[in-house]
């Protein structure tokens, strides 16, 4: 069918023209093999692409390596079936100026003849190959993007499990070290707690993380607020001053505040438990009180030390001291810090007693060994057994008692009273006297061995008058002791009444002042302890700083004090054994020992 | 003088234009233009005392927008699988390709590269695998387009196997 031959079809030239248009090139086949001619004048790229003449046969396989294969593979429908239509798909070329242009192949069957048709696609090919750029650019970006997030989360987790195993590290480490340590943003809210220091406030994590940390900490208001003055300083800080956990095991803690290097936003809180050092430091430096001994005077904690020292030793000690200073206090301290502190503690008063009675007393004695031992009888020194036996006024004993008890001190063995066999007795024996019993020694009243084996060690109580320091504490405690004892809530103290007590002389020493605290007790009528709720003598008494008469009993003549006594109670002797704080039978017997005659 | 098609398969973008490019031309370029088209670049070559040919076809990437056809590939002696190491998935696609090229083919040479070495720190692909493709008796190779790296040695690699071969 010749395409000329139909009124409607296109005349050959116009054909032609039309796919020269197109930039089509058309080739017919000539044969069976490879070789095609142009039909009708070829576009204009052809002449710059290959290099044929367009008169002349062409061998399409030697244009290019891909048109060759073309042709294997349109072979078959040009051979056998004339319908099909075969396109190359996109392929790209270099011109004889060797830039690259796309071109498409079609082939197929037309009027019985293989035709070939060749097409430059270029700008058909780039509009694809943009949008198929895009996709890909797309895709590459799609897979960057998930990889980056890929990355990023992995690691975030690695970062995460790091920060956890460090975090668990430094717990270990805390934990290790038993370190107390608190973690705080900048306001101060708890971040991180270790685990001691949960233990020691009480509470769970739950209940201080994210809270102020100050409020985490059980205290005293304060301690509390000396703890904010600490942290508002800003700068790294050692707080100046332990503070007093009021958990149920109370705690003394010492803190300090750093600044944590790596982050500003951060602070890092240690705290240290200071009980053990405080409790030693109380004992020590700011010793008030020493087993029932109050002050803590220079002298005082001189006195506590020496009191663990002999507590320590098995040794006799006297104790002297004026009456009322404590002396059986300070016994009753040292018994009970020694070994035999299980053991019973015994204080005998030897003054004013008979021969026979006190050595009855301390020795036993066997039915009918004096007038009234009706029965057998052991003494204290046999009930004492494995304890301390504190021979109180020991210079007031008599000479054949003091012979029983050298004998004790060397064999360490008693004999009751009426019986010749002697028993061993381990007791550990204690005196005190108000005497200087050098004088006594000397006066022939008091046997030298004795006074040599009873005085391996000294302690010499002080006169409150000479520890004035200790008044305040002093009465602060008698204070809480006489209110506890008598129901009384009084709870202050009169400056002017602190006043009189710290200027009055206190001849009776601690004993004086209990009495006047209790007196003062009794007759408060408010809360507040005011100069005349207490006993007249002290505030008519003179008050200068000065003792009204010396009472420095060891330096001066035992003579002169008990005629400075008898005088300031004008002869009254129950007010001179007052003033020197002995029975009125003691002063008896001194006055006669000293052939003072003083009438009633 | 002997002339032998090969071709080069793989995913896109895995770097089979800048592979042949730096073979043939000895450059290289970070700009990618995706390859639409079929690329057939000629390459002479001196294997032993031979002169050889090389008819170097670059298809287009396999993916979700072009499929590779498999008529491009008769004729071919033999071929380069091309992944890309920095995308584990492209090896995955470079098997694809050698199933179809196997069944299209018959037993033909080839051999595998994975691409990009000069980012060795970003790679998905580990010894392990290459190791176990090697195991099948695969020539395996990696390189870089970028560096040069590895890329004479897999197309003489290929060329000699092809003409033993044949
Ligand atoms: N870093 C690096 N990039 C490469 C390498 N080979 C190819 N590329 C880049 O990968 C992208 C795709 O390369 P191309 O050769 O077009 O890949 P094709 O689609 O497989 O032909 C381009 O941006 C190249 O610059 C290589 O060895 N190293
Ligand atoms: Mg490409």
């Amino acid at each position: 069918m010749a395409p000329s031959s139909s009124p409607n079809s296109l005349p050959q030239n116009m054909l032609e023209a039309l796919l020269q248009k197109l930039g089509t090139a058309v080739l017919a086949r000539v044969g069976t093999g490879n070789t095609f001619h142009l039909i009708g004048d070829p576009p204009p790229w052809w002449a710059t692409t290959f290099k044929t003449s367009p008169e002349s046969l062409i061998d399409v396989g030697s244009l290019a390596p891909f048109l060759q294969h073309f042709l294997d593979e349109s072979e078959s429908a040009w051979r056998t079936d004339p319908d099909r239509v075969v396109r190359s798909g996109p392929w790209s070329h270099r011109d004889l100026t060797s830039i690259l242009h796309q071109f498409e192949a079609t082939a197929l069957t037309a009027s019985h003849r293989p035709l070939l048709l060749i097409e430059r696609v270029d700008e058909r090919f780039d509009q694809i190959q943009t949008l198929l750029q895009q996709a890909r650019d797309q895709r590459l970006h799609h897979i960057d993007q998930v990889k980056t997030h890929e990355r990023t989360q992995t690691s975030l987790t690695g970062s995460l499990a790091i920060a956890t195993q460090e975090r668990d590290d430094v717990l270990a480490l805390l934990q290790h070290l038993d370190l107390a340590a608190i973690v705080t943003n900048q306001e101060g809210r708890v971040t991180f707690i270790s685990p001691r220091c949960l233990a020691w406030i009480e509470r769970p994590s739950t209940r201080v993380i994210g809270q102020p940390w100050e409020q985490s900490l059980p205290l005293e208001s304060a301690d509390r607020k000396h703890l904010r003055q600490t942290w508002d300083a800003l700068t790294p800080q050692r707080g100046r001053r332990p503070l007093r956990l009021t958990s149920t095991t109370p705690r003394w803690i010492e803190y300090e505040i750093h600044a944590d290097p790596q982050s500003s936003e951060r602070r890092i809180i240690l705290l240290h438990d200071r009980t053990e050092v405080q409790h030693l430091r109380q004992q020590l430096d700011h010793q008030t009180q020493f087993h029932d001994l109050v002050g803590r005077s220079p002298a005082m904690l001189q006195i506590y030390q020496l009191v663990r020292d002999v507590a320590r030793v098995d040794s006799t000690v006297l104790i002297e001291g004026e009456t009322g200073t404590g002396k059986e206090l300070i016994a009753r301290a040292i018994h009970y810090s020694s070994p035999r502190k299980d053991r019973p503690f015994i204080a005998a008063n030897c003054a004013g007693l008979t021969d026979s009675l006190l050595g009855s007393q301390l020795f036993g004695h066997k039915r009918g060994a004096f007038t009234g031992a009706i029965d057998d009888h052991h003494g204290l020194f046999e009930s004492t057994d494995g304890g301390t036996l504190f021979l109180d006024e020991i210079g007031d004993i008599p000479t054949s008692v003091q012979t029983s008890l050298l004998r004790v001190l060397q064999e360490k063995e008693i004999t009751r009273l009426g019986e010749t066999r002697p028993r061993k007795v381990n007791v550990r024996i204690l005196a005190a006297t108000h005497h200087n019993l050098n004088e006594d020694v000397i006066r022939g009243t008091f046997r030298a061995d004795l006074l040599y084996r009873i005085r391996v060690a000294r302690i010499h109580l002080p006169p409150l008058r000479d520890r004035r320091d200790d008044i305040p504490l002093l009465v602060q405690t008698l204070l809480g002791q006489v209110c506890a004892t008598t129901g009384k809530a009084i709870t202050d103290l009169h400056p002017d009444s602190l006043h009189l007590l710290m200027t009055y002389s206190w001849p009776g020493n601690v004993r004086e002042l209990k009495s006047a605290v209790e007196f003062a007790v009794i007759s408060a009528r408010t809360t507040c302890l005011m100069p005349s709720d207490f006993p007249e003598e002290l505030r008519h008494t003179q008050r200068d700083h000065r003792p009204p008469f010396s009472l420095e009993s060891h330096h001066t003549e035992p003579k002169t004090l008990l005629l400075r006594a008898l005088q300031q109670a004008q002869g009254n002797r129950t007010e001179a054994a007052k003033i020197l704080g002995i029975s009125r039978a003691t002063l008896y017997r001194r006055l006669l020992a000293h052939r003072i005659d003083v009438a009633e | 003088m002997i002339q032998k098609k090969i071709c080069l398969l793989g995913g896109f973008a895995v770097g089979k234009t800048s592979l042949v490019r730096r073979f043939v031309t000895g450059m290289f370029s970070e700009l990618y233009q995706t390859t639409i088209g079929v690329t057939i670049e000629k390459k002479a070559l001196l294997v032993g005392d031979q002169d050889v040919t090389l008819m170097i076809w670059d298809l287009y990437g396999e993916d979700d927008f072009q499929k590779m056809r498999e008529s491009y590939l008769r004729g071919s002696s033999g071929y380069i699988l091309v992944a890309d190491g920095m995308r584990r998935s492209t090896l995955d696609t470079a098997e694809a390709l050698h199933q179809l090229a196997q069944s299209t083919l018959g037993p033909v040479p080839f051999v595998l590269i994975v691409n990009k070495a000069d980012q060795l720190k970003e790679w998905e692909i580990d010894e392990a695998t290459l190791a176990r493709l090697r195991h099948k008796g695969w020539l395996v190779f990696t390189g870089s387009a970028k560096t040069g790296e590895g890329v004479p040695e897999l197309f003489m690699r290929l060329t000699q196997t092809l003409l033993e071969a044949a």
